[in-house]
């Protein structure tokens, strides 16, 4: 729920999205793999779910920066936290879909590069040069460990 | 490095799916660090403030709600067809007999096995059933279902999905597994059941015909592959990569 309230913004369509995450991962459950975590599959089909509705959203992006003041109470966090999360989302538009992921993962879920790779089945080195990649639409505060 | 755990561990120590030896670790740390110990207990007050907005009945209730959305979605309803069964017989008939009169229509597979033929036909609805062309653009009414067709030339395995606005991927034939093995013989062969799709908005189907055996994920990666390289437009998504040919219908719904 609180993947979906960070992207969508909106506790109506979040609190839908996350109705539709669970369905999708009961229907898919034969997917999952026994020795994997069910938080991170679930995390994973919630990122892609919400990222996927605001792409069809054509104002999806723009209606991020009105809801923005809305979410701030939404976040958890220190200040510090906060602002590198709000920088993180008014930045995720501008890179593609899995740079997209890696980042919120990374950003926002706290993983180790290693834990965003594995989740995403790509190398250490590749989330990494994405990140940076990223990291220099935002500056410093954006770097990667 | 950090001496913290990362957050993500800590999510997973609180989910309680963390191994027995990893678990024990990161509690002792959490339990002498101030801050480890501090995002614990964030995220203990931030499940306490969900299940106390959200009661798990509801909850229940809703993902029941959402499941019977998406299988519905999925589900064929062979029956509903059998009103329009003389109908598409007839049509059948027709398309096996005008087809070489047509002369590559747009139905038909231009790059490979040029006897290919796929068909998307909407029916069970109150409009009219009718055929699609690959070229346009469908509105469907409610409660109208499609039925997918084909003849397969020289192709030898046949498989088909649809997008959705939002990047969803389905798979209609087969739901899991391999693609199946085409129909012999030169009639037009119809996929088995039809669909009803739910939502509003584009809904991209695509059949696939190979040469080998490919497997129905293969197709769906393929599908979010060339999704997201429209850049989430559905109407503007270029060709699947995979081997074989392939027919793309777009339908908009109700």
């Amino acid at each position: 729920m609180g993947r979906c309230r960070y992207l969508l913004k909106d506790a109506t369509k979040a609190e839908d999205a996350m109705h539709d995450v669970f369905a999708r991962a009961l229907i898919h459950a034969d997917d999952f793999r026994a020795d994997a975590s069910p938080l991170t599959w679930l995390m994973k089909i919630a990122t892609n779910h919400c990222l996927n509705q605001l792409r069809s959203e054509r104002a999806g992006w723009r209606q991020w920066f009105e809801r923005d003041a809305e979410a701030r109470s939404e976040a958890h966090g220190g200040a510090g936290e906060l602002e590198t999360r709000d920088l993180v989302r008014r930045l995720l538009s501008r890179v593609d879909e899995e740079t997209q992921a890696a980042v919120v993962h990374y950003h926002v879920d706290g993983m180790t590069l290693e834990e965003v790779a594995a989740l995403l089945g790509r190398s250490v080195p590749t989330i990494r040069k994405r990140l940076e990649r990223f990291a220099e639409l935002g500056g410093e505060e954006l770097r990667v460990r | 490095m950090s001496a913290h755990e990362s957050e993500w561990t800590l999510r997973r120590l609180h989910a309680g799916e963390l191994a027995s030896p990893e678990a024990t670790r990161a509690s002792a740390h959490a339990a002498s660090c101030d801050t480890c110990g501090a995002v614990l207990r964030g995220l203990e007050s931030n499940q306490q403030g969900f299940e106390a907005a959200i009661p798990f009945e509801r909850f229940e209730q809703e993902v029941q709600r959402a499941l019977e959305r998406r299988r519905a979605a999925l589900k064929p309803s062979p029956r509903r067809w059998v009103a329009t069964t003389v109908a598409l017989a007839a049509s059948v008939l027709l398309v096996v007999l005008a087809r070489p009169l047509l002369n590559q229509g747009p139905g038909w597979d231009r790059s490979k096995g040029s006897a290919d033929v796929a068909e998307l036909r909407i029916g069970g609805g109150p409009g009219p059933q009718r055929e699609v062309k690959p070229d346009a653009i469908e509105a469907l009414e409610p409660g109208e279902r499609v039925m997918l067709g084909y003849k397969a030339g020289t192709h030898r395995y046949v498989a088909a999905v649809s997008v959705d606005a939002i990047g969803e991927v389905t798979a209609l034939h087969p739901e899991s597994g391999v693609s199946t093995p085409v129909e012999p013989g030169a009639d037009l062969h119809w996929l088995q059941g039809s669909w009803e799709f739910t939502g509003s908005g584009a809904e991209r189907v695509v059949l696939v015909l190979g040469d080998e055996p490919f497997t129905v994920e293969s197709l769906v990666e393929a599908t979010q592959r060339a999704f997201a390289a429209a850049n989430g437009e559905v109407e503007r998504m270029s060709p699947l990569d995979v081997p074989g040919a392939q027919t793309h219908w777009m339908l908009f719904k109700p």
